[in-house]
């Protein structure tokens, strides 16, 4: 075999690392390893200064391996991946060694055996860096096209937007209309144009716009093919069912949320006088005048907020839906409008009106509605009174913790948001689904709308709940999203993905079952043979089909089997 | 037990300047009386938008105790007409307890 070059850094993290690892002494262990020509400690690897001094050696001692021994590989991968780029040297050609989360601060109390182990860590990762290729990115052509899914207002938004940028656009919606829970809202803050409204100018819209194609009652039943060019299979119903197959580029996700339905008796639901918030809505927004219920007027209303929100440890529902406190003290306003003599009392846990929403609160205490805020462990109680009116208990904290009843008309659960039901689209698209229920992007605040699928994104309140402004707001950056990588006309996938010997292949199907992305399926191979082929685009690396192979016919390109076995000869040479 | 009625806050209302329950019940009011009245004005404000007759007719000594110097009313963060809404509450003593 040819000599390598490898250049190995070794980094103080300022004390992080050098405090429990003695830092020279893993250097002067190491430098004598076959192939290692350049061997040094950093204060800060990651600082400019010493990613100019790594760029200096590729370039003047021609190092064609580059080893570096620091933090997390989830922190800097990318930041010497980019030294090596720039200085010519192949991105895969470099190892990330962890002797910080996996050395120095998981010993704290050992400093020779922290030590010890940097050395072997470092070793381990000299012996991959030998045998590593250099790799190119996969190229893929992209199709010009992208698939949304849901036509809710988010959706609908980010129809506009694709198809103004040029993409062509399919949307695909559930539901016979388009335009989801909007479609059926009233007055919106805060200009009071009605949801229905908004939602008929986008439809007019999309159906102005030659670009994009409307299915409504259809589902996407199944996905194939990779990022840049999907294969969808999309399924109609009603009177022109059929299936239909698309290739698109990329997919938007904009399914949106469902509003919790109280348990019988939770809060007195089941009463007759005892409404959810979107049942509210509707009465609020048929009503001309002063609200009747069942024929009787409605003067005191009882407000008892976060209903399936906050459940603590105890409830599927941890989180706060961020809407509601707004949507009820909206729909609070509208009652005033229609009604100035209508009394309302508000139960809350925190008032959570945020920005401008802040406005309609204040407001709405000026128009005489009342606050009342309990406690999570003592909630009010919703009962029937003799008199046939419903009566709300409630200990008020702010008059001593005395205990009131709040006669009242209504009672108007304040319901949040909960995941929508969707495990056949989760099942095509392999979508990530989080603790809560609702999708998950790859980072809150960098790649708020991309999910671990490249090239399908989220929006809307599949993600988390949102009122509709924001979900607008994030259907419009997911359309960015797919834009920009749609526009370059190719895609760069990550080259490190696993590939199957042919000749060591016997088809047993075991790593057909593993994979989790549906990247390997059978070929048949001219002498009637059948083996296993893996689709680079399609695979993520993740390696999970390499050890399940009772052949060892699998490798994963960076993690080979030779550099695995390598690695563990430099990590146990004197013990084994 | 208090029972709310709302409409003891229309008994006490004597203008559209009455504006109780835009109390946010932060306690300034409180803080900053010159004459250390303890139950004025936040605590009584509250009795009267959530109705407790009862409690608001214990504090008839509170109520005719206040300057109506507008030190709170000047330092209210949420615009609460305060000495206006004093005003209210002892035209309603004089109704209901003192009968003129």
């Amino acid at each position: 075999m040819n000599r390598r070059k490898i250049g190995v850094y070794v980094c103080h993290c300022g004390g992080n690392i050098s405090d429990y690892v003695d830092v020279e002494k893993v250097v002067d262990a190491v430098k004598g390893e076959e192939d290692v020509v350049v061997a040094r400690t950093a204060m800060f690897t990651c600082s400019d200064a010493t990613q100019q001094e790594i760029y200096d050696d590729i370039r003047e001692l021609g190092l064609d391996g580059l080893v570096v021994a620091s933090c997390s590989p989830k922190l800097h991968t990318f930041t010497f991946r980019g030294v090596a780029k720039r200085a010519g040297l192949n991105p895969f050609q470099y190892t990330q060694v962890n002797v910080r989360e996996q050395c120095s601060w998981a010993h704290t109390d050992d400093r020779q055996g922290a030590t010890e182990k940097a050395v072997r860590l470092v070793r381990a990762g000299i012996a991959r860096t030998r045998l590593l290729r250099p790799l190119e990115p996969t190229v893929v052509e992209t199709v010009p096209k992208t698939l949304v899914i849901g036509a809710g207002i988010a959706g609908l938004r980010a129809a506009i937007g694709l198809a103004d940028i040029g993409l062509s656009v399919v949307v695909v919606e559930r539901e016979a209309e388009v335009g989801g829970w909007v479609k059926d809202f009233g007055p919106m803050y805060p200009r009071d144009k009605e949801g229905h409204e908004l939602v008929r100018q986008l439809e007019a819209k999309v159906r102005q716009r030659e670009n994009i194609a409307l299915f409504t009652s259809a589902e996407v039943v199944r996905k194939a093919g990779s990022f840049g060019d999907y294969v969808v299979d999309i399924k109609t119903h009603g009177k022109s069912a059929m299936t239909m197959q698309i290739h698109v580029g990329s997919i938007i996700v904009a399914t949106g949320f469902d509003t919790y339905r109280p348990e019988e008796g939770e809060y007195g639901y089941g009463i007759d006088g005892v409404v959810t918030l979107p049942e509210y809505k509707k009465m609020l927004d048929a009503a001309e005048g002063p609200l009747a219920y069942h024929g009787r007027p409605v003067k005191d209303v009882a407000y008892i907020y976060c209903v399936g929100s906050r459940q603590g440890d105890a409830g599927p529902h941890q989180y706060c839906s961020r809407f509601c406190c707004s949507a009820a003290v909206h729909s609070a306003l509208e009652l005033y409008s229609r009604d100035p003599s209508a009394r309302q009392f508000h139960l809350y846990r925190d008032m959570r009106t945020y920005g401008r929403y802040e406005l309609m609160y204040r407001e709405s205490r000026e128009k005489g509605s009342t606050y009342l805020k309990f406690a999570e462990d003592e909630p009010p109680a919703v009962q029937k009174g003799a008199d046939g009116r419903l009566v709300v208990t409630i200990r008020d904290q702010l008059t001593g913790q005395k205990e009131v009843r709040i006669p009242a008309d209504l009672v108007v659960l304040v319901t949040g948001m909960v995941p929508r039901e969707n495990d056949g689209l989760v099942g095509a698209l392999k979508l990530p689904v989080g603790r809560d229920g609702f999708f998950n992007e790859i980072h809150p605040k960098l790649r708020p709308v991309e999910t671990v699928v490249d090239g399908v994104t989220i929006c809307g309140a599949c993600q988390f709940p949102k009122n509709a402004s924001e979900s607008v707001a994030s259907g419009l950056a997911a359309v960015t999203q797919s834009a920009a990588m749609l526009k370059q006309g190719r895609a760069e996938l990550d080259p490190q993905v696993a590939s199957v010997d042919p000749g060591l292949c016997t088809d047993c199907g075991v790593c057909y079952e593993t994979c989790p992305y549906d990247a390997i399926r059978p070929k048949e191979e001219p002498e009637g043979r059948r083996v296993a082929v893996i689709d680079p685009a399609t695979c993520k690396g993740c390696g999970g089909c390499a050890p399940v192979c009772p052949e060892r016919a699998i490798n994963l390109e960076g993690y080979t089997q030779a550099e695995i076995k390598a690695m563990i000869e430099g990590l146990a040479r004197e013990v084994v | 037990m208090a029972v709310a009625r709302p409409a003891f806050i229309d008994e006490v209302r004597q203008s559209e300047q009455f504006n109780a329950s835009a109390c946010m019940n932060c306690g300034v009011c409180t803080a900053i009386c010159p004459m250390g009245l303890e139950h004025l004005p936040r605590e009584i404000f509250r009795y009267v938008v959530l109705g407790m007759e009862d409690e608001v007719l214990k504090e008839q000594e509170t109520v005719f105790s206040c300057l109506l110097c507008k030190l709170c009313e000047e330092n209210c963060p949420a615009g609460v007409h305060i000495a206006e809404n004093v005003r209210s509450l002892r035209h309603y003593f004089d109704r209901k307890a003192f009968r003129i």
